[in-house]
């Protein structure tokens, strides 16, 4: 039987998933004709799929959206300033993305344009028509999952795009957690923004930020400083110290946490950590982290607080976690996951030191938790 | 302790807790709170407290007996729960699950200090929240302390403050008359001259209008928020309207989660969604509604609910959270960190449900069923019931909600506007009513764009692209088989043609025709709208036949959807969930559990609630899963109706939320390999399928194939009466007009017309002269051999009997005899029914059960079944005979004690049962069973009852006598004994003859009585003195209506035709829309104040009966 496909046929370019674990999945092409690897994760949110596909916490990894339609509203407008919402960095920092359906239009009030064109002129591929939820029964129940996306005639990524990204041989599964990413995300240089005139200074060692935790700073009255990783923290002049977010194993950080337990521990300055920036100050106080068996990666996990006895909805991101029995003594377990017990949240028991596990910058997600940052800009 | 002190047992009884219904279905408060009371009723059980449930709703699973449990069947008003209060002396009181009523009945009980006097409690929200969600002007102020916007409205009485109040509020503005009838000064203003030009009209007929801030056009979006005692909140679920702003919510297309807000606004809303819930101090569930604006971040809180609602019944159905029982146990004190999610069963219950699919709910609409009512949408809710439909994406969830919502399989393709003009067209896209979605994809198919459509109907251009999306590829399919030789000169289609079609498309497209959602059936179609040769419009079941040519090709090439689980988590989490649904846009099956052995059975649902099949199916549909359930068999369900209780979880092991169509059946069959298939509990929808089943070689349990045709099958059926010698109405069924005028030359006027099996729709009717004959054959299509017409004789004042029961292989196991109090000719679905017979002699009863035996033995029934008759002068003819479960099942099983359901089960189960004798005269109650009408929702509508159901719900009550039943029956349909005036009318001479017996009743209330000109003309020659109305001179019987004089209002008009119809709808409408009670009925009348002779001794009583 001889079929007619010319007609018929969607117009679009076959492309694959390949899997670690030797499963290979067939879909769609859209977004750039790339070939990428990295780790797999998936996220649960149903809405923020730029902000998430922006979020430098997602470096070296492939982002499955487990919801089934992705792109409804388009992308905003490429970025007038850091303080109009939608992107939480200047790029997408995912290696790419997998997808059931997308949609390729934008009629949202914030024009903007497809989330395909916007994958396009970044560079970065996506895979549609795969089972996603399929592939998050996949991902939960395996230890490591790497993935490849590819097409027939898709060119290799730009191996300069970040520099860890070198490492790898071109046949090789990027797998983040095997180097040190600061140097790829972090900025080169120091960065100064916020209120000139502004009373409280706040000094950010920048792990891969969230531009939402300098929006909520800012919005709050405060000049900031942005910092390299590897800068030399005792001279900073400043009120308190946020250590941000970021993507990676909070070991592979060269000797960043060396350096915060020397360099900002001693003081008395208060200080917030921020997901990766929790484990960072954890590990500089002497605590341990260890890799989940499956990360937080949405934006309904409930962490309670210990000393409210009260609950909140949190938007996550991170496969490592703080362990529980390694909290030091002059530290109190502030807040815990509902579902798994796992620590969310710390607090010195005699100095301003606060950290979360979760993001109180939501960006995507819930906004329950924003009150972190009051609390500590209150504390300078 | 998670429970509130009080609540624990003390001295090792139970305490008692009060859970109130919602009493009979209507417009607008629907099944959802049968599923929100029954597992309120499981969550408090588990939690060792003894809950007292009053609800008339007899059909509801909530007013099923149990152990830990008091059923009261007694209207829902302050009075009767005072009663029960005295009787039973609860500790607390619930008000949240059972809708307004219920709501509105515990916030009387408050103010007039009965809870206070008995020390009752109320659980959850208190009273003082309850009052600011419902009072305008309290909400209006506590929004004001949390900076909340609310749209605002101001009353003006002059064009300079209307000016004023406008700039105020910023244009557009809406003028609202204030007492404006059909909307005269009523409309939108863009700018000062419109609204100088509306206000200077509005204020001529009304002193005063309301500017109000238009929000035409925007976004309507809803939260679902849950709090516990301690503050911890958390959003179940968002959805949004597909359709914008101005048509009720209960109307509108819903689509949940959220599809077309960003992260900002979702939080936006979130967030003003739990700072209400928290400064109303709401403690269980509470729904806040917005508008949100499509152009810039702007948004207004539109109203709160302060209780579970048909928005929380669909939010839980479509996120698998369980709402209401969540909610129960948070009323009782526990917090949502002490819980468990149900669905997981190892994460928190603080937690907001993930999905990794779309649902979509569509209404369901009978306005065809009501004479005059207006089929236009607006802020009155008018329909009837909904369905719930999930996939993976936009289409594939509007292409089968389309179908789950109708009875025809064709869904969005149906070709409602193919002959519609172009500027009819533009009308319906700018006027919404039922059926704009087909006016859209009608337009699409007309390649109007997508601006254009947006422009008119301000519906999201992400939805109407979908649906564009869809036309354009129906039209894409169209053309490429008009230009097949191999179909396009055919005179016959063979199911090998179909599958030889589609052979010619790729493999691709066909997996991507499908996961957009077309059936195998509008597949099937589409190849057949391009065979222009074809002499015959093919029947439903000849295309069904063609579509397994689309069948077969799909599984030989492996396009076949999966299954996956709804588990609230977006598969983060391991879960067992039971709760699942069919996509094609995906490769693999989620790992279900199953049972093992090969006892599974499935259960078909009742789909969406319409006029004539409604919750009473739903709750023999539950009996039949859980009686399989429970005897361990793996009982699965397929519904998809989201305010049913058999679409909870617990009701199965296995719930498949799909379509009941035949191919997606089939799927689940495939799937689950059953041993057998119910069919015959779910009302007649899914009782159509048998025939296609059976042929498909399934294995149905209960009636076989043949039985239900010769049951269904006018023609069969009366030939099997005629063999069996059982008398009936004379009939015919005429294929040509000379038959119909034969036939009635021979039998005389009037005859009662109804459309043949072929011709579903369109609607019964009597016919008392050559007039109303010729207008009703006017509106059906021609009569032929294929579309012939069903005339039968109208037998007038004669009484009307029923007898439900259960038989074996033949034989009758059980069956009870009923009757109406209302005389043929008002279909037994409006009719109010008494449980036992109070008015039949022992010999009518026997010789019916004599009847019930052969007809039962001839058509060898094997399950549930109904037989009706009529009776006149002690001649008995049966009218119609349902192989299937009744509408009366769950009332006739509570009131003998007998659940005739289950006895059903058992015999589709093969198990061994003994004959079950009891005599009616044994049963120890009275029931009386009444229809709720909901004419006040349906603008326009005549409320007279005739051959064609209108009801929307029904009550049951119990009582100790038959008097006192019928008027605890009334109360609760909304029939009040009159406080202000009476209007009597009534038509025929015979019938103000027979009113004569009530009339001393009427007359000893003390209450002016009025009449119009013949009935006071009767009254006046026997004695009584009336004060005469008119129909168009002063004094007017309307005007006296719409003052307040008149609070009851009998109105029997001569007969049902058209004439007399029209002439006196008017009064009844204004009666209606004025809140009268009102009786259209002589039969229903005479019972209703006859049984005044027992009103003292009833209100004085001091015992209530309970189940």
């Amino acid at each position: 039987m001889k079929r007619c496909t010319c007609i018929l046929n969607r117009n679009l370019k076959r492309a694959y998933l390949q899997l670690s674990n030797g499963i290979k999945l067939s879909g769609f092409s859209f977004g750039a004709n790339r070939e990428v690897s990295g780790e797999m994760v998936f996220n649960t949110g149903m809405l923020g799929y730029s902000e998430a596909m922006t979020d430098p916490s997602y470096l070296g990894q492939i982002l499955i959206f487990s919801f089934c339609m992705i792109g409804n509203y388009g992308v905003p407008f490429p970025l007038r300033n850091i303080m109009s919402q939608g992107y939480e960095s200047n790029s997408i920092k995912t290696q790419g993305i997998v997808v059931s359906n997308i949609y390729n239009g934008c009629y949202h009030h914030e024009k903007g344009i497809t989330l395909n064109t916007w994958m396009k002129e970044q560079g970065v591929p996506g895979i549609v028509g795969v089972d996603t939820r399929y592939l998050v029964q996949l991902v939960r129940k395996s230890k490591n999952l790497f993935g490849k996306i590819y097409t027939k005639d898709s060119t290799l990524q730009e191996r300069k795009k970040f520099s860890f990204l070198s490492h790898f041989r071109n046949n090789e599964y990027i797998d983040p957690s095997k180097y040190n990413l600061m140097p790829s995300i972090s900025v080169k240089t120091k960065v100064t923004m916020g209120n000139k005139y502004a009373t409280k200074r706040v000094a950010i060692i920048d792990c891969g930020i969230k531009w939402n935790i300098l929006r909520m700073l800012i919005q709050r009255n405060c000049k900031i400083e942005l910092l390299p990783w590897d800068n030399d923290f005792s001279k900073i002049n400043c009120d308190g110290w946020l250590i941000s977010n970021g993507p990676g194993n909070p070991k592979n950080t060269g000797d960043l946490v060396k350096r915060i337990r020397e360099q900002l521990l001693v003081s008395n300055k208060p200080i917030l950590g921020i997901c990766l920036g929790h484990q960072l100050l954890a590990l500089a106080a002497g605590s341990n982290t260890k890799r989940l068996s499956h990360g937080h990666r949405s934006h309904n996990q409930p962490v309670f607080s210990l000393p409210e006895k009260k609950a909140y909805m949190s938007s996550q991101n991170h496969r490592y976690s703080v362990e529980r029995d390694s909290i030091q003594d002059e530290w109190n377990l502030w807040f815990e996951n509902a579902n798994d017990h796992s620590v969310e949240g710390l607090k010195h028991k005699t100095k301003p030191f606060i950290s979360v596990q979760f993001h109180p910058e939501a960006s995507s997600g819930p906004n329950d938790t924003s009150w972190i940052i009051d609390y500590f800009v209150n504390l300078l | 302790m998670p429970i509130l002190d009080f609540l624990l047992p003390q001295q090792g009884k139970k305490q008692k807790v009060i859970l109130l219904g919602s009493g009979a279905l209507s417009i607008g408060q629907a099944g959802e709170f049968d599923y929100s009371g029954a597992q309120a009723v499981k969550a408090l059980e588990e939690e060792n407290l003894k809950v007292i449930i009053i609800n008339p709703n007899i059909a509801s699973v909530q007013t099923n007996k149990g152990k830990n449990r008091a059923i009261y069947l007694y209207p829902i008003t302050p009075f009767w729960v005072t009663k029960v209060i005295q009787i039973e002396k609860p500790i607390a009181i619930i008000s949240s699950f059972g809708g307004q009523t219920s709501l509105n009945c515990v916030i009387k009980l408050a103010k007039n200090g009965v809870l206070q006097k008995y020390n009752v409690k109320v659980l959850g929200t208190q009273i003082d929240s309850l009052e600011i969600s419902e009072n305008r002007e309290l909400f209006a102020k506590q929004m004001k302390t949390i900076n909340a916007p609310i749209a605002k409205s101001y009353a003006v009485s002059n064009l300079a403050e209307a000016i004023e109040k406008a700039d105020n509020i910023g244009y557009p503005v809406i003028i609202r008359s204030a007492f404006s009838l059909g909307g005269l000064g009523s409309g939108f203003a863009q700018n000062i001259t419109e609204l100088t030009n509306i206000v200077k009209v509005s204020l001529m007929n009304s002193p005063q209008v309301l500017i109000e801030k238009s929000l035409h056009g925007w976004k309507e979006i809803e939260y679902e928020v849950m709090r516990d005692k301690l503050g911890n909140t958390i959003t179940i679920c968002n959805m949004e309207n597909f359709d914008p702003m101005g048509i009720h919510t209960g109307d509108s297309i819903v689509i949940a989660p959220c599809q077309t807000i960003n992260n900002i606004e979702n939080n936006m809303l979130r967030d003003m969604a739990i700072n209400i819930a928290q400064s109303i101090n709401i403690i269980g569930e509470c729904n806040v509604q917005y508008a949100l604006n499509p152009k810039h971040y702007e948004f207004f809180v539109i109203e709160i609910n302060a209780r579970l609602s048909r928005s929380s019944a669909l939010a839980s159905k479509a996120t698998g959270y369980p709402i209401a029982y969540i909610a129960a146990k948070l009323v009782i004190g526990f917090e949502l960190l002490e819980l468990q999610n149900p669905v997981t069963k190892t994460t928190s219950a603080f937690y907001e449900p993930s999905l990794d699919y779309v649902t979509l709910k569509v209404p369901r609409w009978d306005l065809n069923k009501f004479i005059g009512v207006s089929k236009n949408l607006g802020t009155q809710m008018k329909s009837v019931g909904e369905v719930m439909a999930i996939g993976k994406n936009f289409c594939e969830v509007v292409q089968k909600a389309l179908r789950m919502v109708n009875e025809n399989e064709d869904g969005i393709t149906a070709p409602m506007f193919s002959n519609a003009t172009d500027t009819e067209l533009e009308s319906e896209l700018l006027t919404p009513t039922n059926l704009r979605i087909f006016a859209i994809y009608e337009a699409f198919k007309r390649e109007h764009t997508l601006d254009y459509i947006h422009q008119k109907t301000r519906i999201d251009k992400w939805f109407l692209s979908h649906l564009m999306y869809i036309a354009n590829t129906e039209k894409k399919l169209k053309t490429f088989f008009s230009k097949l030789s191999m179909i396009n000169n055919k005179t016959i289609i063979t199911e090998y043609n179909i599958y030889n079609t589609y052979s010619k498309i790729s493999k691709d497209y066909l997996m991507h025709l499908k996961s957009l959602g077309f059936s195998d059936f509008q597949l099937t179609q589409i190849v057949l709208s391009q065979c222009c040769n074809l002499k015959l419009k093919l029947s439903i079941q000849s295309i069904r036949k063609l579509s397994f040519g689309v069948r077969k090709l799909r599984k030989q090439l492996g396009i076949l959807p999966v299954v996956k689980q709804i588990d609230t988590t977006s598969s983060e989490y391991p879960t067992r969930s039971n709760y699942l649904y069919l996509t094609y846009d995906g490769i693999y099956n989620d790992v279900v559990k199953r049972k093992q052995g090969n006892k599974r059975i499935i259960t078909l649902g009742s789909g969406s609630y319409r006029i004539g099949s409604s919750l009473e199916f739903d709750w023999c549909s539950v009996m039949t899963s859980q009686y399989f359930k429970n005897r361990n068999n793996d009982s699965i369900i397929i519904n998809c109706n989201p305010e049913t209780v058999s679409t909870d979880y617990s009701a199965s092991d296995r719930l498949y939320f799909e379509e009941l169509s035949f191919e997606r059946v089939l799927d689940i069959i495939d799937i689950e390999k059953p041993k057998g298939i119910i069919a015959c509990m779910g009302g007649q929808h899914p009782n159509n399928l048998i025939n296609p089943l059976s042929k498909a070689k399934v294995n149905i349990l209960g009636h076989n194939n043949q039985t239900v045709d010769d049951a269904e099958n006018r023609t069969k059926f009366s030939s099997i009466l005629d063999k069996l010698k059982i008398n009936q109405p004379e009939w015919t069924s005429a294929i040509s007009y000379d038959e119909v005028t034969n036939f009635i030359n021979r039998v005389g006027f009037p005859v009662l017309i109804r459309p043949s099996f072929v011709l579903s729709g369109t609607l019964m009717n009597v016919a008392n002269d050559k007039q109303s004959l010729d207008h009703y054959l006017s509106l059906t299509k021609n009569i032929s051999i294929d579309a012939p017409i069903i005339i039968s004789k109208f037998i007038i004042d004669a009484k009307e009997i029923e007898c439900d029961g259960v038989a074996k292989n033949g034989e009758v196991i059980v069956s009870f005899v009923s009757e109406h109090i209302e005389n043929a000719g008002v279909h037994s679905g409006d009719a109010t029914m008494v449980f036992p017979p109070q008015k039949l002699y022992t010999r009518t009863v026997n010789v019916i059960k004599d009847t019930v035996r052969k007809i039962v033995k001839e058509l060898h029934l094997h399950g549930p079944f109904n037989i009706q008759f009529i009776a006149k002068n002690n001649d008995i003819k049966v009218i119609e005979c349902n192989a299937r479960a009744s509408r009366s099942f769950p009332f006739i099983s509570k009131v003998a004690n007998i659940n005739l359901a289950e006895i059903a089960c058992k015999v589709m189960n093969n198990e061994n049962i003994n004959k079950i004798i009891l005599d009616e005269s044994e049963i120890q109650h009275v029931g009386v069973k009444a229809s709720m009408f909901s004419f006040q929702r349906l603008d326009g509508a005549d409320p007279i009852v005739g051959v064609e159901m209108a009801s929307t719900g029904e009550v049951g009550c119990l009582g100790i006598n038959f008097n006192h039943a019928m008027l605890l029956a009334m109360e609760a349909t909304k029939i009040i004994k009159p406080h202000k005036g009476i209007l009597l009318s009534i038509g025929r001479e015979k019938a103000k003859v027979k009113f004569m017996e009530i009339i001393d009743n009427i007359y000893n209330l003390n209450i002016p009585i009025y009449a119009t000109k013949g009935t006071a003309n009767y009254l006046e020659s026997n004695g009584y003195k009336v004060q005469i109305v008119h129909w168009n001179r002063v004094p007017r019987a309307v005007d006296m209506i719409v003052n307040g004089k008149i609070d009851f209002v009998i109105n029997i008009s001569k007969n049902l035709s058209v004439n007399e119809l029209y002439n006196n709808s008017l009064i009844r409408k204004i009666a209606v829309k004025s809140g009268c009670s009102i009786l259209t009925n002589l039969e229903k009348a005479i019972a209703y104040f006859k049984a005044y002779d027992s009103y003292n001794d009833l209100y004085a009583i001091d015992n209530c009966i309970s189940l």
